[in-house]
């Protein structure tokens, strides 16, 4: 059980990390960052690979835009 | 006579970007007539937005800064109002926090304390700015998608609608360009946009009174 709930953990931060590799790498994301820095592609999969806590919240709203995009949440009324 | 005051630093990128957006509902407010309470850059401070806050009573304020779950912050990130400290200080207001989170644990906090109303987001306030841009708001076609819809929403409440009604234009927005980023073909990044205004949408929320307006405040 615990294993399961661990590699789902993994699964979701390689479909994260998936999608942001597709993005062109000046994407420019603030996100999070007292600094008030802007994110650049490799540095939001950075996050997401060491799991800190901005990467954690970029897994989450990745996964969650894609399940309402796939559910049709998203479509204009 | 409403009071409108407005906390807006300006001191790095991502803050000169809610600084430019915010000039016009700056100019909205004094249109309309309100007292607008404008503190920005350096003015944004814990002293002088505490102190105006006590003393002014304000009917609705804007907070644009970076945040927590239990703060939000003004000029160099000194934290204005946290949930521990001094939250009963937004009592009788309707406060929107444009900052990452302070819904999450400030907002519920405020209420109890007595605000009107909190509204802010439950997760971290995001946005994309435009490459192209070099960091100039007005010319940023992305940063635009992300920022307009909160400037519907407080528009929408300077005019008097009640903040159920705003939040549901506000979201409408979001909505329609979180469409526009997920199918347009003008620009090849744009999907990749799209997942981060998600987490505005979901994020927005109202805490307490969502029937109050400024006119009932």
């Amino acid at each position: 059980m615990i294993k399961e709930e661990i590699d789902l953990k993994e699964l979701k931060k390689e479909i994260a990390i998936e999608r942001l590799r597709q993005a062109p790498p000046n994407i420019k994301i603030s996100f999070g960052a007292g600094d008030g820095k802007f994110l650049n592609r490799d540095e939001l999969i950075e996050q997401v690979e060491k799991d800190t806590e901005i990467g954690q919240k970029i897994v989450k709203i990745q996964l969650e835009y894609l399940k309402a995009f796939k559910r049709g949440l998203l479509t204009p009324e | 006579m409403a009071r409108v005051l407005f906390s807006r630093p300006s001191h790095d990128v991502t803050l000169s970007y809610l600084f430019y957006y915010s000039r016009e509902l700056v100019d909205l407010s004094e249109e309309l007539g309100y007292k607008t309470i404008n503190k920005e850059k350096e003015e944004a401070n814990r002293k002088i937005i505490t102190n105006l806050i006590q003393k002014q009573n304000p009917n609705l304020i804007m907070f644009n800064g970076h945040g927590g779950d239990a703060f939000v912050c003004g000029h160099k990130n000194e934290i204005i109002i946290s949930s521990k400290e001094n939250p009963e200080i937004l009592i009788n207001s309707i406060t929107y926090s444009l900052s990452c989170s302070s819904a999450s644990i400030l907002g519920h906090e405020a209420v109890k304390k007595g605000a009107k109303c909190f509204i802010g987001y439950e997760f971290d306030f995001a946005f994309g700015k435009d490459p192209d841009s070099e960091a100039v708001p007005k010319r940023d076609r992305i940063a635009k998608l992300f920022l307009e819809p909160s400037n519907l929403l407080f528009k929408s409440i300077l005019k008097g609608k009640t903040i159920k009604d705003s939040i549901t234009k506000a979201k409408q927005k979001m909505k329609e360009n979180i469409w526009y980023l997920s199918t347009t073909d003008s620009f090849p990044e744009a999907s990749y946009y799209a997942p981060f205004l998600f987490g505005n949408y979901s994020g927005l929320i109202a805490l307490g009174d969502e029937s109050s307006s400024i006119k009932t405040n």
